[in-house]
């Protein structure tokens, strides 16, 4: 009784922090705004009369992309720190904070998307490989 | 190769030719306006443009796996908790509390939505660049208030006829859950009552037929009307001659009697 009792008071404890966290939703505006993300939802079939889930899914988004730009800013950061030569160029670092295609398929492979390019392209298999060991 | 991040409007940017590209190019002022909250100031053009279609395919992604969690619940509108299922399925990196996901049976009480809440109270609002114009609202369309019509929706056409009301099926045979077989079902026998005679001869019509026969200017000229021929409306028959589709044999008074009566009417 004194469990399920417990478990009820949680319960009601959760829900309240969920629906304070919805209504603070309707006072948040979203990066991306809602009718673009309800073009999207309605292209993949979601159906909610509910703005406060298209604002949840703005939301979900908007931080994963967050996310994932701090990653790569920090991949960013990290090759700067290791190419310091002069003290001038510390100067300069701040600066040249660039979105590169390297540092964001770095941090996207950590999420699970390959976006990788690849160094080069050989139309044999056995390019660069060493002549004794070829094959003929 | 590298864009400014700053507010001014970019000379390179093109107007999209369908509805993909527009919507593409609004992510994509989106996503560079997170990218500079985060702290970037310039970009790459091919990396700002990957990371856009990262974000549409995340977005589409969380979209079609909450719809199917809504749909294998015999659902079609999506609620919160198919919407923390399909943020569990997508998350890579993983969350707190992912190993014993199902042992409490509180999804809402999952890390996950924590931690949005924890993103939105410390995350400062990114208002967009652009101004958005917001949708008018469709005129309502007006459907005639007719006892039938308030039923069902502006979708169905006003030259339909009504549905049939639904007659309770008494039969002994039935289902637990009152299933049964569209064809036994009580819309479409309701249905079958009204035509039933024109159903057991489809398309032909009777045998015996009575003669349809008028007359012209009242004289004497009698004009035999033949039953079902459409084309040879008008031709002059005896009485007396026999035809071999009628069975019946025909007693010209009565004839001319029937036709009086009928130009009466």
């Amino acid at each position: 009784m004194n469990h399920n009792q417990q478990s009820g008071d949680a319960k009601n404890d959760d829900d309240s922090a969920l629906s304070d966290f919805l209504a603070s939703l309707m006072d948040y505006t979203p990066a991306i705004p809602d009718e673009l993300v309800e073009h999207y939802l309605a292209k993949s079939g979601f159906q909610c009369p509910d703005v406060r889930l298209i604002r949840l899914v703005a939301v979900a988004t908007q931080k994963f992309v967050a996310e994932v730009a701090s990653d790569a800013l920090q991949h960013c950061k990290a090759r700067q720190a290791a190419v310091i030569k002069d003290k001038r160029e510390k100067q300069q670092k701040d600066k040249h904070l660039i979105l590169t295609m390297d540092d964001l398929s770095k941090s996207l492979l950590e999420y699970g998307v390959n976006v990788q390019h690849q160094d080069y392209f050989a139309d044999d298999p056995s390019t660069g490989r060493d002549p004794a060991s070829r094959e003929e | 190769m590298k864009k400014s991040k700053s507010k001014k409007q970019s000379n390179t940017q093109q107007e999209a030719t369908n509805v993909e590209e527009f919507s593409f190019n609004i992510t994509k002022i989106a996503v560079s306006q997170i990218c500079k909250s985060v702290g970037f100031k310039r970009s790459q053009i091919l990396a700002l443009e990957t990371l856009t279609l990262v974000a549409t395919k995340y977005l589409e992604a969380l979209a079609k796996s909450s719809v199917s969690f809504s749909n294998a619940a015999n659902r079609t509108q999506s609620n919160l908790l198919d919407l923390t299922n399909a943020l569990h399925d997508m998350s890579q990196v993983g969350f707190r509390g992912a190993s014993t996901l199902y042992d409490n049976n509180c999804l809402l009480k999952s890390s996950v939505l924590e931690d949005l809440s924890a993103f939105v109270s410390s995350t400062a609002e990114i208002p967009f660049a652009k101004p958005i114009e917001r949708a008018k609202e469709r005129e309502m369309e007006k459907v005639k208030a007719s006892t039938g019509n308030l039923q069902r929706g502006a979708h169905i056409p006003e030259w339909l006829p009504s549905f049939p009301d639904v007659v309770s099926n008494e039969k002994c045979n039935k289902r637990v859950n009152g299933e049964e077989l569209w064809e036994n079902s009580s819309s479409v026998l309701g249905c079958q009552s009204d035509g039933f005679e024109e159903k057991r001869n489809p398309g032909k019509l009777a045998k015996e037929r009575a003669r349809v026969k008028f007359r012209i200017n009242g004289g004497g000229k009698r004009v035999q009307l033949n039953g079902y021929s459409g084309n040879n409306l008008f031709s002059q028959t005896k009485d007396e001659e026999p035809e071999a589709e009628y069975k019946k044999p025909i007693k010209s008074k009565e004839n001319q009697n029937r036709v009086y009566k009928r130009r009466k009417l």
